[in-house]
């Protein structure tokens, strides 16, 4: 029987880490994944992810699969595509589907990094085409070019909810609103705060009433919910939509783990039916190891060191390292993982109504029921002071792991310090350049660039833009506020585009004084949106189509 | 439904030679390579099976192979999931009734919903 000292289940982020740190540790590892392309679900990730250096932070989440998969190679990890693992059994015995053939493989040690799957909520009309996972649409339209739908309504503001409905408007989708049964946003303020300023409504304390249409949708009825979940009558909103995007969480993958006879707990705190496992991610079977989202649902960057520490881990098992140098690998990983759970969104603070930041600033509820700050609100935040001559503004009002701003700076502007979770300091003595750095670094887009002396009466924004068509020096359009709202006219005066930015576009625009601390995203003129439309489609070529208005953004 | 030509962070995406398939007995175009959904979906496709009791349409839901909500008669063989399989020229892809093709091989489409 063909053996192998490690048998990793699952390509994806955690798994592939495990399978790289193993691998130099000297195992013989392979890889089974039942995709026919590597990487699970990273080259979806088109945003820039959070954290601090260490932790990949303000790459773009397939850059980091790219760089993943190409340090997999030079470790000589064999990875072997479109194998399912349909059977973990006593022995550390797997069977594996690679085409019409099945396999028994045995390895030493296995690692099961299957990942997730996306949950959904039933409400009448929810089996009709059009109604798919915010995964789903992230797969269409990220790695297969093609636009789920549109118009579309995003059910879950959780940061799946809020980054797919980002991802939808720039693919040229048009997001009708964004709903949530609970009382407030799940997901971080400034993945809210992007999706709002484009004009996006939020509604909150609303579910989906029903679902419209006969062989697809062509509508959606939402409702207010209650105390007690019950929509209340009266309240109820039609859209017309083709297409209802569910982000409602996902279930750790965890099936072959109860085959293999691992003890198993039912965790809400972890998303479902997880593994029992120590922090190195062994379970209570010898030899059998998890990682990633199978054993708790968290995020890419978390599941890449948890991949590595059982990677190592499973080296120590099978006698490839020393405990010395075991625990010396691990702790270090762990204090980088720890890092990622801190803060309000940590896996700790899960459910609770917190009402001020680490530093004492208030938390702001507009910003968790309706997506953005009020024009009020803005200055109790650090990231925020009035300096004369162009300064950034840091409308970064929650305590999340990311650090990518203070790096930026080559002028010392701007100060988190030791703990990644503090809110970033806008440092008034320092000079600030106007380079932009911060700007293009922000994973949560949550910088702008203000000068309110720009001349007689103007202010300039400068703003991160990652739509097409870009606007050009001249362009006219109006200014939109934090909500979306149209504000005042706006004339672009210019824009900047670097390799270091990474599509990140920096749009500076020329709005009266009085706006330069409400306007915070432009709007071209109705021309150049219709123009924008026609560069968005290709001709139809064959077969019916269900194409609704071409309104964008 | 249509395809998107540049896209702000991506670019134009990548995809192989267009070539010809047939859904329901009529031909359609698409690339290959690409999950059979995926030119289905840009063609403006919804309904890929309808259900054995009920006869309800069902599409595309998960598109990574998880759910089999996608599943049609490819090449003659039912059940297969459009989402993960990918188009090869001159495949035939019917839409599915219960668990056989809704349409027979090489009959013209009878309802025109697709």
């Amino acid at each position: 029987m063909e053996r192998h000292d490690l048998i990793v289940v699952g390509a994806g982020p955690s798994g592939l880490s495990a399978a790289i740190e193993a691998a130099k540790c000297g195992l013989d590892v392979v890889v089974f994944d039942e995709c026919a392309r590597p990487g699970g679900q990273l080259f979806k990730q088109i945003h820039k992810f959070f954290g601090s250096k260490e932790h990949k932070a303000k790459i773009r989440g397939f850059r980091i699969g790219e760089e993943l998969l190409k340090e997999a190679s030079d470790a000589g990890v064999q990875v072997v595509l479109n194998a399912t693992v349909l059977g973990l059994y006593q022995e550390k015995e797997v069977l594996v589907r690679i085409g019409d053939e099945i396999r028994h493989v045995k390895g030493d040690a296995i690692l099961v990094a299957t990942g997730a799957s996306e949950n959904t909520l039933a409400f009448p009309g929810w089996t009709l085409p059009g109604v798919i996972g915010a995964g789903a649409a992230q797969t269409m339209m990220n790695l297969h070019g093609v636009k789920p739908g549109e118009r579309v309504l995003m059910l879950g503001s959780g940061n799946v909810g809020l980054v797919v409905s980002f991802q939808l408007l720039q693919a040229g989708c048009e997001v009708v609103a964004l709903v949530d049964a609970a009382p407030r946003i799940g997901g971080y303020g400034v993945h809210a705060a992007k999706v709002a300023r484009c004009g996006v409504p939020f509604y909150l304390s609303h579910t989906i009433v029903r679902a419209e249409g006969t062989d697809h949708v062509t509508g959606v009825v939402i409702g207010e919910v209650d105390k007690s979940w019950q929509i209340i009558p009266g309240t109820e909103k039609h859209f017309d939509v083709d297409t209802i995007c569910v982000a409602v969480g996902l279930s750790p993958m965890s099936q072959l783990l109860t085959m293999a006879g691992c003890d198993m707990a039912d965790d809400p705190k972890k998303g479902g039916y997880v593994p029992v496992c120590d922090e190195t991610g062994a379970t209570s079977v010898p030899g059998i190891f998890v990682s990633g989202d199978v054993s708790g649902i968290e995020e890419a960057s978390s599941a890449m060191i948890e991949g590595r520490i059982a990677g190592i881990a499973a080296a120590k098992y099978l006698g490839y390292v020393e405990q010395a140098a075991e625990e010396n690998e691990v702790h270090a990983l762990e204090t980088s993982l720890d890092a990622l759970r801190q803060g309000m969104f940590a896996p700790k603070n899960r459910g609770k109504d917190l009402r001020e930041t680490e530093e004492g600033c208030p938390i702001s509820q507009n910003l968790l029921r309706k997506g953005y700050l009020s024009d009020e609100e803005v200055f109790a935040y650090p990231g925020v002071r009035k300096i004369a001559g162009v300064h950034p503004v840091i409308e970064c009002t929650q305590n999340i792991p990311c650090n990518p701003c203070q790096d930026a700076c080559p002028k010392g502007c701007i100060t988190i310090g030791e703990n990644i979770t503090s809110l970033p300091v806008v440092n008034p003595d320092a000079q600030c350049i106007g380079c932009g750095m911060c700007v293009a670094s922000c994973s949560g887009q949550a910088i702008f660039l203000v000068d309110e002396d720009a001349g007689a009466d103007t202010a300039t924004v400068t703003l991160p833009y990652e739509f097409l068509p870009l606007p050009k020096a001249g362009d006219k359009g109006q200014a939109l506020s934090r909500s979306g709202a149209p504000l005042c006219e706006a004339e672009v005066a210019g824009v900047r585009s670097a390799p270091a930015f990474d599509h990140t576009n920096l749009l500076t625009i020329r709005v009266p004084k009085a706006y330069a601390m409400r306007a915070r995203f432009f709007q071209p003129m109705e021309g150049g949106c219709a123009e924008w439309a026609n560069q968005w489609t290709v001709p139809e070529t064959s077969a019916p189509s269900f194409r609704g208005p071409m309104t964008i953004c | 439904m249509s395809r998107i030509a540049e896209h702000p962070i991506l670019g134009a995406p990548e995809k192989g030679r267009l070539v010809t398939f047939t859904y329901d007995g009529r031909p359609m175009q698409g690339y290959e390579g690409e999950p059979i959904a995926m030119a289905l979906k840009a063609a403006g496709v919804m309904v890929h099976r309808y259900t054995a009791k009920r006869h309800e349409p069902r599409g595309i839901f998960c598109a990574i192979g998880r759910c089999t909500d996608c599943v049609m008669v490819v090449d003659g063989k039912p059940n297969v999931r459009t989402c993960m399989t990918p188009l090869r020229e001159g495949m035939t892809v019917q839409t599915q009734d219960g668990v056989t093709a809704k349409v027979p091989e090489g009959g013209a489409p009878t309802d025109g919903k697709a």
